[in-house]
């Protein structure tokens, strides 16, 4: 058996490996690679910028464990570049499955800037009917969530005073991992109320936004762990914030984990090539 | 009757929501508000449905001890445990729901599942990832490039790359993307169409 013959069959066990060792590495010893904001980055980032302090920024959480690591570091760094300009932070949610994250976020990031829940960040929570409960958002938050996730009455929280239908929202970013999505907070949400929507969605989705951002339907748009590591760095640049940056963090191991599979497809065609050669 | 009066319920409402998106007038707006409010009860009956039938499902493989059938074992104490969780303890924060269900089981459960998949693309993309063609090569030198594009390390070999990168994601993809798009939504308009005036009955059930 040949070496190319021999590469053809590599037990698919080494290639886990190689690939877990250079995942972990950077992890545990970070490249320093660098990350660089592009314009699509910047563009959710200026429109968070240009509301106004004692405004609010609606952002939907819709997206599961999964897709944690992706999604959740930019939940996080929209709630810091929020709370840092004192723009209020309203949440809710289209996948049940993301509940509990963002209450996570909730319960860790506001604390952070001295803010207080129901003043300034409020979560609705999840609602069965994805279209209904956005069209009913529209017409009137309260009809749709007379309650928080927490139980409190939303006639109860400082902060809903302002905030009755999603005209009193000047920019929301729509966290989506898939449907429901940004999707329907175009097609209901802005369409027929008029909401400026950006969003943040997984890499393998982020060519299904592309067509809605040329047409300017979308503001901006952060694609992956990328699109959440460019969207900390701009929020550090600024110095809204000077915590851990975990998008950024990861893309060094992301940047390695690219480059196990170009080798290995470059490796996998040469050695098929070679036999290939070798038969005739 | 059976028939005819859901087809005329589709038809009439069918109309009306198309017209009243256009005409705000507060009658307009008033049934609107009232349909959004009917939309939510009726997904709320959904569930029951979707549950009926996933037991309905599950007990039938359990009879016919069909292959995997203890994996419907699996789904049918999951599904009573975490339902009989909920209705006791609430699924409030800090309930057994959230903290155990959730945070325990949900989240490492859903977090490994997704993460093994690098490791699989990897496998595969090794083994099944050929230029046979030139279309397959077209594809592999697109992925290459927008594969280094889109991570730090792409900029440090040339950089250029991530603009390269780029034009690809927005002009030839944008361009398949597009008529991708417009072929859907023609057709989901065609299809509401079909729905509306009682051309397609599938959703009626039980077949023509």
């Amino acid at each position: 058996m040949s070496i190319w013959e021999r590469l053809l069959k590599i037990d698919r066990k080494i290639i886990f490996v190689v690939m877990a060792v250079l995942v972990l590495f950077p992890l545990l010893k970070p490249l320093g690679l660098g990350v660089s904001s592009g314009p699509r980055a910047k563009a959710v980032f200026d429109a968070v910028d240009a509301i106004p302090p004692g405004k609010t920024l609606l952002i939907s959480v819709d997206f599961d464990p999964a897709s944690m690591p992706e999604l959740y570091p930019m939940l996080v760094a929209l709630m810091r570049h929020a709370f840092a300009r004192d723009v209020k932070v309203l949440l809710c949610g289209l996948w049940i499955t993301g509940a509990g994250l963002a209450d996570k976020a909730v319960t860790e990031i506001p604390p952070e800037y001295g803010k207080e829940y129901g003043k300034d960040v409020v979560y609705l929570g999840w609602k069965a009917g994805v279209d209904a409960v956005i069209l009913g958002m529209g017409e009137n938050i309260k009809n749709v969530f007379p309650v928080d996730y927490y139980g409190h009455p939303l006639d109860s929280l400082p902060m809903m005073q302002d905030v009755v239908r999603l005209r009193d929202i000047p920019f929301m970013v729509a966290i989506s991992a898939g449907t429901p999505g940004f999707g329907d907070w175009l097609l209901y949400g802005q369409s027929r109320y008029g909401l400026r929507v950006g969003a943040g969605v997984t890499a393998v989705s982020a060519a299904d936004a592309y067509p809605y951002l040329q047409t300017g339907q979308l503001t901006g748009l952060l694609a992956g762990m990328k699109g959440a590591a460019e969207y900390e760095v701009l929020v550090a640049k600024k110095g809204y914030s000077k915590a851990y940056m975990p998008g950024v963090a990861a893309m060094d191991s992301q940047s390695l984990a690219h480059l196990v599979i170009l080798i290995l497809v470059v490796l996998g065609n040469v050695a098929f090539f070679a036999t290939r050669m070798k038969r005739r | 009757m059976r028939r005819s009066i859901p087809l005329a319920i589709c038809l009439i409402m069918g109309i009306v929501m198309m017209v009243q998106f256009f005409v705000p007038h507060p009658i307009s707006v008033g049934f609107y508000d009232l349909t959004t409010k009917w939309i939510r009860i009726v997904s709320a009956f959904a569930l029951v449905l979707g549950v009926g039938s996933l037991i309905l499902y599950h007990l039938d493989r359990l009879q016919r001890r069909r292959a995997g059938w203890v994996y419907s074992i699996v789904t049918l104490v999951a599904l009573v445990v975490t339902a009989v969780i909920g209705l006791v303890w609430g699924v409030k924060p800090g309930s057994p729901l959230q903290e155990v269900i959730f945070k325990n089981m949900l989240v490492p459960l859903n977090a490994s599942m997704f993460a093994i998949l690098a490791f699989y693309m990897a496998s595969a993309a090794y083994r099944a990832f050929r230029a046979r063609t030139k279309e397959a090569a077209l594809l592999l030198i697109a992925a290459f490039i927008v594969m280094l594009g889109m991570v730090p390390v792409g900029a440090a070999i040339w950089g250029k790359l991530p603009e390269v990168a780029e034009w690809i994601l927005s002009v030839p993809n944008m361009a398949a993307k597009r008529a991708i798009v417009f072929g859907v939504a023609l057709g989901a308009i065609a299809t509401s169409l079909k729905v509306i005036l009682g051309i397609e009955r599938g959703w009626l059930g039980g077949g023509k």
